[in-house]
């Protein structure tokens, strides 16, 4: 019965084109609208490590001034400065840890035919690569020895790799960046996680570019490699690289790898010992609480998913309801007119339920056409604001599971905006339709 | 009037009439914050920087391969700025560390006393050896701009000095030391405690936004001290360029410098206008979204309000040739549909004002957004009072032409 009704369904959408049509049409366009904001808040708010994301860990430790300092005042900032960033590198914490800040050089091609020019890059420790899953197209990493020795390493993206020597594998060669000269160890394939939740805070942002380059963390302050980035320094400091190094600037970010999302408890422990010790060294004066991040909460807490993608999946859903409930009104003149033709069926025998089924399968065939057409305008919406900036291209993509809501939001919302008419239909008296023929 | 039949008409079947009631509610409600939003957002992106005519100014990036040690980055920054000024067409030209609405800048802690626990303001500092005031035709208020004797050459790497004049803007004034009729004289504290630096307020700006251009007093809080800096890696120029004349400007600008260092060099401009597109880019953004939402709101309420007008006229057919035929005009048929649907509307407005205020309220509490003025909703009642009798027209105007003859024969 389910699929003659199907049939029936299919067939009475040419019954009234011009109805069917503005109502296809109307219930598409709230699909594509809604859908192409939950789109963007669901690709901003998404996880790039699932599998581990509960385990990866920013700690933070307050290190601002005790002066005009109350209790529950906000920390002084998001990063650590460098006395911490290497106390957190040395304290064996966790199966893996890193520290790293953005650089940003000229490099010097070899080959004449390309100018010098600006590569933005960033400074981690070897690390690095295995927490966020980085994948190479050539060679590895570089070794903890050569963390430990500061050695002039480099890993570069395959953008600035094929920019440079085409397709060619360069591991082995040395690169010019910088005014020193780097080994090439390796080189990243395409990375992109979205959001970049290395590099929210300085740098291109959350949705911005890929790093182009990585050199040692250690290699990178052996050379006094100045920051590309943000730095909070609460008062002044003397000049110069070392009392860089020994200030309270806050420059540096750190993200741990716990064995266990269970191993907090024991890393908390351990922050609030830490965090003692260098009371007692007569540092982290506002004995404020500590606190750790994992990556969904650090998401959370730099506010990635912006007020105005907020604002905009409301406003979208808002309209969806407008088109619910213009559907229904034009669900119910579509229906009213078949009046007669209910009553004859149910002078036949039918029953109010095999009305109901009827008219509801319908009403989800136009919820299917309009989730077809929802789809095609909502990518066409989508790559439009794809267009409108390269930011925005990265969010712009949709999965699998959007398409699912896509058609399960337009059929649902069909089926809820046949409710009413079917019911209404359902009300007929064969008699009265009968006696006015 | 003939309201009273026409709303016991409208009892007997409330469904329809709800419905377009409902839509009509449901779309004042959201068009109402849309437009609110928009109209907040582009104030925001409008406000000006208090530079003149930005349309002729740009900033010019130089990162040199090779940096040389104090004297010889002075000597370079000089002859740096010296090509630039040879420029055909080259109005003015600025050192700077920053530039308004370019988003990476210098902040500084400012208070009126070194014993102060709490700073009063955080404000963005530029720090030139020229005259941004002249560069950008910022508007001095009170005081003056800086002179060459201003002016100290500070090593980043190895010296702490300070100089011992700044220029702010009167929002900094204001916050540091509110009430005073006049800032000029009065030593500002950059940083509090035993490490802040002092300097004399030698002139106040009307204003001069941050790097950041943030929404609200903090993003006109800057403050502008006379120093060269050396020990970075690059320097930057703000530069006024003849009108019209900016994109050939830019070009010989960047080959003046490139010429400087033998090709040795990095450059890179902007126009003040691109900071400008990038910095509010969300915001527009944001706009245009809620701009393209709310044509699309108003295409589907006055379809709607099109349909269920025509599913009454075809409903009533009979009646309407029953009336024609004992008299009735057309303008009688007309008037009855149109005001027949202004009660509907009216009750829908009525509806949304309800609907957008509590919308707004949910907007302000949710996501900080300011209060709906009165205004929208007026305006918005309007709109829907208008799109409502235009909806109608065509379908009340096609009932109007039904011959009497025609409709009652069948019956």
């Amino acid at each position: 019965m389910f699929q003659y009704y199907f049939m029936l369904g299919v067939r009475s959408l040419r019954r009234n084109p011009a109805l069917t049509a503005l109502m296809v049409l109307i219930l598409a366009v709230g699909v594509a609208a809604s859908v192409s904001t939950l789109t963007i808040l669901h690709v901003m708010s998404g996880d790039p490590y699932p599998d581990k994301s509960e385990r990866m860990i920013v700690p933070m430790v307050d290190n601002g001034p005790i002066e005009g300092y109350t209790p529950g005042d906000e920390r002084n900032d998001n990063q650590a400065s460098y006395r911490d960033a290497v106390n957190f590198l040395n304290s064996k914490q966790g199966d893996r840890r890193t520290a790293l800040y953005g650089v940003a050089g000229s490099v010097e091609p070899e080959r004449s035919d390309i100018g010098v020019f600006t590569a933005e890059g960033l400074a981690p420790t070897r690390d690095f690569f295995d927490i966020f899953e980085v994948p190479f197209m050539y060679g590895q990493a570089w070794s903890a020895s050569e963390d430990k020795d500061a050695t002039d390493v480099i890993v570069l993206s395959r953008k600035l790799s094929e920019k440079l020597y085409g397709s060619e594998n360069p591991v082995g060669k040395r690169i010019k960046l910088m005014n020193n000269s780097y080994l090439i160890t390796g080189v990243i394939n395409n990375w992109r996680p979205v959001p970049r939740v290395h590099r929210i805070i300085g740098g291109p942002g959350a949705f911005g570019d890929e790093d182009e380059f990585f050199i040692p963390f250690s290699s990178a302050i052996r050379h006094e490699t100045q920051h590309n980035g943000s730095m909070n320094c609460t008062s002044y400091r003397d000049p110069g690289w070392q009392s860089l190094l020994d200030s309270e600037c806050t420059w540096i970010q750190v993200w741990f790898e716990l064995h266990s999302a269970s191993a907090r408890g024991d890393f908390q422990n351990w922050l609030d010992a830490y965090s003692a010790e260098q009371r007692k060294l007569g540092r982290l004066k506002r004995n404020a609480p500590n606190v750790q991040f994992n990556l969904m909460e650090w998401l959370e807490h730099l506010k990635v998913v912006g007020k105005d993608s907020r604002i905009s999946a409301w406003l979208a859903f808002g309209f969806l309801v407008l088109c619910l409930v213009n559907t229904i009104g034009l669900l119910l003149a579509k229906f009213s007119v078949r009046a007669p033709e209910i009553g004859v069926r149910r002078a036949l025998g039918a029953s109010r339920k095999e009305i109901f089924t009827q008219f509801l399968i319908e009403s989800a065939v136009v919820g299917l056409v309009g989730g077809v057409l929802g789809l095609l305008l909502a990518l066409a919406s989508l790559t439009l604001i794809g267009k409108s900036s390269e930011q925005l291209a990265i969010v712009t993509h949709m999965d699998w599971l959007m398409l699912g809501v896509t058609f399960v939001m337009s059929v649902s919302a069909a089926i809820l905006a046949g409710l009413l008419p079917t019911w209404r239909a359902c009300q007929v008296t064969p008699a009265m339709q009968l006696k006015s023929q | 009037m003939e309201i009273k039949p026409i709303f016991s008409a409208l009892m007997r079947s409330k469904t329809g009439p709800i419905l377009v009631a409902v839509q009509v509610a449901l779309s004042l409600a959201i068009l109402s914050n849309a437009l609110h939003i928009v109209n907040v957002r582009q104030a925001v992106s409008a406000r000006p920087t208090g530079v003149v005519a930005e349309e002729n100014t740009f900033s010019l990036r130089v990162k040199p391969l090779r940096q040389g040690g104090h004297e010889e980055q002075l000597a370079m920054q000089k002859a740096e700025a010296a090509a630039l000024r040879g420029v055909p067409g080259v109005i003015s030209v600025a050192n700077t560390i920053q530039v308004p609405m370019s988003n990476s800048g210098n902040y500084n802690s400012l208070a009126a006393k070194r014993e102060q626990l709490k700073e009063s303001i955080d404000a963005a500092m530029y720090v030139t050896p020229d005259s941004l005031v002249k560069t950008w035709g910022l508007k001095i208020i009170e005081g003056r701009d800086f002179t060459p004797a201003d002016v100290l050459e500070i090593d980043q790497n190895t010296s702490k000095e300070f100089p011992n004049a700044t220029i702010i803007t009167r929002t900094v004034g204001e916050k540091v030391w509110p009430g005073a009729s006049s800032y000029v004289g009065k030593t500002l504290y950059y940083g509090t405690g035993k490490e802040a630096r002092q300097a004399v307020v030698v002139g106040v700006l009307e204003k001069l936004q941050t790097p950041g251009a943030a929404v609200g007093e903090n993003g006109e809080a800057s403050t502008i001290i006379p120093a060269r800096l050396t020990g970075g890696t690059r320097s930057l120029y703000a530069i006024r360029a003849e009108p019209g004349q900016i994109d050939r400007v830019m070009k010989d600008a960047e080959q003046a410098i490139s010429n400087v260092y033998k090709g040795q060099v990095v450059t890179r401009t902007r126009t003040m206008l691109e900071d400008r597109a990038d910095r509010y880019k969300a915001d527009h953004a944001l706009a245009w979204m809620l701009i393209t939402v709310s044509v699309l709101l108003l295409i589907v309420t006055a379809s709607g309000i099109v349909g269920m007008a025509s599913l009454w006229v075809t409903q009533r057919r009979k009646q309407i040739g029953v009336r024609r035929a004992l008299g009735a005009r057309r303008m009688d048929i007309l008037r009855y549909f149109i005001t027949e649907n202004v009660m509907i509307t009216s009750a829908g407005i009525f509806g949304g004002l309800l609907g957008a205020l509590a919308l707004n309220q949910l907007l302000v509490s949710k996501l900080e957004l300011a209060r709906l003025p009165a205004e929208y909703m007026v305006v918005g009642a309007i709109l829907f009072w208008a799109l409502g009798i235009f909806a109608v027209y065509g379908p009340a105007w096609r009932a109007a032409s039904i011959s009497p003859a025609l409709a009652t024969r069948s019956a």
